[in-house]
């Protein structure tokens, strides 16, 4: 019988597509509570009402009141209100203590949780919440596919540092500026807004274009280009994530070296050699394809260093280590 | 903005619903307003604005320039509406718009030496709801769950062969 694990890399496609549901739902929430509040329903165009119609079906079984119980979740993933709890991404706090030169100590204490987790788990945000993610590994997917049908698809390599100086740059800008300039570049903040635009507002913005640049820039020069290199979000997050309290490990005994995590991993890590390191974001897809679940995980704040070849690998048995 | 739209009037009033918007710029508190709430092709409309300072709620009493222009990408072609100078505190600014669209309709004054703008939005009627941005965000969506859809028993021996080769370079 497999072990329970592999399936968490299903669970996290559950979490990525429900996270991304909910950004759909929220806005879709917010017009709805609006036409209530105006008493306007005569007054709707026809499509406007059957969005009505949907909604008001849809919410009715759970609230009475619609314009104000439909309040409990507000926001994005860039900044949220879920229960009266303030939640916000630490790039946002970053971001905007940099533009107002002024700690702002509720703020902070919005990325209190988000924060925590990290220092847990790492860059669980990228893997298991970022809307963006789902994004990307469908485009990856979609370029996995290509590249069998024989189109070319992006395979440059970059320093992966490179988002660091994105996050420093973005930093010294805002300060500069006065700006949270990390807005406009990191795709869930992108995402969230013009999800809200489309639904709300009837239109896409300049994200959208952004992001569909950020697309191109993964399928045609490097796969997961834009989270592996340029990311001031995941910059971030791996810092924090760098002494994580729970992360992937190979068990060398069970490994065969069969080399299926490290092709499998997006992030370019090498966990067929113990190379997990702060890129990490746990998404457990090196897990889900491991034939000997070699692949657990421990408790530890460093990685194990390189155990060498898998026991149960050829080169392992031949040289008789 | 400092939320969803609301609005100012119920269902018992004889007053056309207004939507209201509520701002906060510079110094200054402004608030918004549409009449009607909906506006139609070809059926006149008013915008209200008020401004009053943050401070000491003091109302703006200079003038206030509407302008109007396309809610689409890399659209910069604007139009002036008119300039109000207030009536009872109030900036009012008729319109009649011959097409549905979505409209941005902006409000600038001076005040205190700095220059103000704040964009509202304005939808007159029921405008397509799909721009070529609109279509190329969906077809990509698309194209992207399909290919994940019709291909998900193959993706992952193809993600590892496409892995390997990526990393052999």
């Amino acid at each position: 019988m497999k072990p329970h694990i592999r399936h968490l890399n299903k669970l996290r496609w559950i979490s990525l597509t429900g996270i991304f549901l909910v950004l759909i739902l929220l806005p879709c929430i917010s017009v709805y509570q609006a036409y209530v509040a105006a008493h306007a329903y005569d007054l709707l165009t026809p499509s406007e009402q059957l969005f009505y119609d949907v909604m008001e079906t849809l919410t009715d079984p759970f609230v009475s009141d619609p314009e104000h119980d439909l309040d409990a979740v507000k926001g994005t993933t860039w900044a949220a209100t879920v229960f009266d709890v303030k939640v916000s991404d630490p790039l946002a706090v970053v971001g905007q203590v940099s533009a107002g030169l002024e700690i702002y100590p509720s703020f902070l204490l919005a990325a209190l949780i988000p924060v925590i987790v990290t220092l847990m788990f790492g860059r669980i945000f990228c893997g298991w919440i970022c809307p963006a993610t789902l994004l990307y590994e469908l485009n990856t997917n979609l370029a996995a596919w290509l590249h069998r049908v024989g189109l070319p698809v992006g395979n440059r390599h970059f320093d992966r540092r490179l988002k660091y100086l994105v996050l420093g740059i973005g930093v010294i800008l805002s300060m500069i500026t006065g700006s949270v300039l990390f807005a406009a570049v990191y795709p869930p903040a992108i995402i969230g807004r013009e999800i809200y635009y489309a639904i709300a507002l009837g239109g896409f913005g300049a994200g959208a274009v952004f992001f569909v640049l950020t697309l191109l820039f993964d399928l045609l020069v490097a796969r997961r280009g834009f989270c592996r290199y340029v990311c001031p979000g995941g910059a971030l997050y791996s810092l924090l994530g760098r002494y994580r309290v729970l992360r992937i490990q190979r068990k060398v005994e069970t490994c065969n070296d069969c080399a299926k995590c490290t092709a499998v991993c997006e992030f370019e890590l090498n966990p067929m050699r113990d190379g997990f390191g702060q890129e990490c974001n746990n998404c457990t897809a090196c897990i889900a394809v491991c034939p000997t679940d070699a692949l657990v995980f421990k408790v530890d704040i460093k990685d194990i260093p390189n155990q060498g070849p898998g026991h149960l690998g050829r080169h392992y048995r031949e040289n008789e280590y | 903005m400092l939320g969803r739209p609301s609005y100012s009037l119920n269902e018992d009033s004889t007053t056309p619903p207004s939507m209201q918007v509520e701002t906060q710029i510079g110094d200054y508190y402004v608030t918004y307003m549409v009449f009607p709430a909906f506006p139609s092709p070809n059926q006149p409309g008013r915008v209200n604005l008020y401004a009053s300072r943050i401070d000491d709620g003091r109302p703006f009493d200079g003038e206030v320039a509407f302008k109007v222009r396309d809610d689409s990408l890399f659209n910069d072609d604007e139009e002036l509406l008119g300039v109000q100078l207030p009536d009872d505190n109030v900036f009012r600014q008729g319109f009649e718009f011959r097409e549905a669209g979505n409209f941005i309709v902006r409000a600038e004054f001076e005040a205190g030496g700095e220059p103000y703008q704040i964009d509202f939005p304005l939808q007159i009627g029921e405008p397509a709801r799909w721009g070529p941005l609109g279509l190329t965000v969906a077809a990509i969506m698309v194209l992207l769950i399909t290919v994940n859809f019709v291909q998900r028993n193959r993706l992952i021996s193809d993600k590892i062969r496409s892995g390997r080769q990526d990393r052999a370079g």
